[in-house]
């Protein structure tokens, strides 16, 4: 990890000083113990900030998309001759080089304003899971030697093993490896165990109807509409999101459960052929929806019917942008 | 919802978004050959499926209708090519989620009509309101008045 940390901090600085890239997105250490945090890196002496470890959570492929979006709009009002480019550079693991082809499949900027850095990874902790491995206890200190979570907390001394926090979707990861990049820095990760990555869906699905609504209602209460689901999901880039549309107002604001639960429904089902299971959204959900368990059927899903996994081949289009005449099942198609 | 408590002589609302060109047609046809189907359902004529948000079939039952009837024309025959296809995958996507969550698979309902079918568009609100009929008043990601 050292390594790659090192040969992180030379890429970025060596694009910054060849003017590759304005900017690198990558993490720093977050102001928490056992935290990182995403940061904007755009001089080559802040450079030594970036870091790259078990605890690098967030989908940087947001932030990239962000600030394209800001600089574009920043543009508008100058003259074409006279527009500056903007490079961005990113550290991207597996699913953030996702999130970025799905952003290129749908134009949302083109392949050269983004500069790619791959890192290898070998998934994030989750921290609802090592708070819940410490039994609730505040953390003081802590550092990762080696498979080991070494802490200090309020309860004395903790350690727990890296493997027993992970992230449910870094353990059935499929695409823990950069897909594109236009620098790798690191070897390539071993695999992760992608066999089982449908299993939770497989169980649910085998449940009646009538606890498959008990389980979804029984999640959906606990939302409080908070939006940050939206706000760390890399695919929900709309201006306007159907949240706040007005006219038609397609979910109420109250507190109506039903408009929750539609919601929900709704973005989760705007995830078809978008969702690349990293975890974003479950990581900074603050009421610790399981939203993993209807998005990785969404994910089933669009693989069963459209044979596509989101954000697999920047050759490939948006699975519901394109159809299969003949291929196409039709089987859901009511025959009197 | 008085009229759905009384499960007696209770009769599901169906709200059937159909295509201008086919099933609309078809529905026409089927009126002015005075074929009889159930009068259950509330047409909204929209110019092709391809056009319908996914959102339009959630939001009609979250408002209060028991079942929703899609049909377009079939594949292959679409007025813009291709809109029904495109369709067609957004609504397998969208009918096998619904039901992954609980809701009746035989709520939303999807079909290909053609303009000459008048007795296929009848037969189809026979099929469509004895299935909702047999599933009773909708009450899942319904929103209570009141």
């Amino acid at each position: 990890m050292e390594n790659i940390e090192t040969k992180l901090r030379e890429e970025a600085k060596r694009l910054l000083l060849e003017k590759k890239a304005d900017v690198i997105i990558g993490y720093e250490k977050g102001t928490l113990p056992l935290t990182a945090t995403p940061c904007f890196i755009t001089t080559p002496e802040e450079a030594d900030k970036l870091v790259w470890n078990d605890l690098c959570t967030q989908n940087l492929a947001k932030f990239v998309h962000d600030l394209i979006t800001a600089h574009k709009n920043s543009q508008k009002r100058v003259k074409p001759e006279d527009r500056k480019k903007k490079i961005i550079g990113v550290v991207a693991r597996g699913c953030t080089t996702r999130s970025l082809i799905i952003h290129l499949q749908e134009r949302q900027y083109g392949r050269d304003e983004v500069y790619i850095i791959g890192v290898p990874c070998t998934g994030y902790v989750d921290s609802k899971g090592l708070k819940a491995a410490i039994n609730g206890a505040d953390i003081i200190e802590g550092s990762i030697e080696g498979e080991k979570i070494k802490m200090k907390t309020s309860a004395g001394e903790k350690s727990v093993a890296l493997k027993d926090v992970l992230a449910d979707s870094c353990r059935t990861c499929r695409f823990n490896n950069p897909i594109i990049s236009d620098v790798m820095v690191g070897n390539l990760a071993p695999s992760m165990n992608p066999d089982s990555e449908y299993d939770d869906v497989k169980d649910f699905e085998a449940k009646s109807i009538e606890e498959r609504w008990a389980y979804f209602t029984k999640e959906m209460e606990k939302c409080i509409r908070c939006n940050a689901c939206r706000q760390a999901c890399p695919s929900c880039y709309c201006p306007t999101c159907f949240v706040e549309q007005s006219q038609p107002q397609w979910v109420g604001i109250g507190e109506d459960k039903t408009d929750t639960q539609v919601f929900q429904f709704m973005r989760l089902y705007h995830m078809v052929g978008r969702c690349v299971d990293c975890g974003s959204c479950v990581a900074v959900c603050p009421m610790g929806v399981d939203l993993r368990k209807f998005l990785k059927k969404i994910d089933k899903d669009c693989w069963e019917l459209f044979g596509n996994r989101a954000g697999s081949s920047l050759e490939d289009m948006p699975p519901l942008g394109k159809y299969n005449e003949h291929g196409d099942k039709e089987d859901f198609i009511f025959n009197p | 919802m008085a009229e759905n408590l009384a499960s007696k002589d209770w009769e599901p609302k169906i709200v059937a978004i159909v295509c201008n060109w086919c099933t609309y047609a078809g529905a026409d046809l089927a009126g002015i050959s005075r074929i009889q189907y159930p009068p259950n359902v509330r047409i909204i004529r929209v110019p092709c499926t391809g056009r319908i948000n996914p959102f339009y079939i959630v939001k009609a039952l979250q408002t209060g209708a028991d079942g929703v009837l899609v049909s377009g024309c079939h594949p292959g025959e679409c007025h813009y090519i291709s809109g029904n296809l495109v369709a067609r995958r957004k609504f397998a996507a969208l009918k096998s989620f619904l039901s992954y969550i609980g809701m009746e698979g035989d709520r939303t309902m999807f079909t290909w009509v053609s303009a000459s079918e008048g007795d296929r568009f009848a037969q189809v609100i026979r099929g469509v309101t004895a299935k909702v009929k047999a599933l009773g008043p909708a009450d899942k990601l319904k929103k209570k008045l009141g």
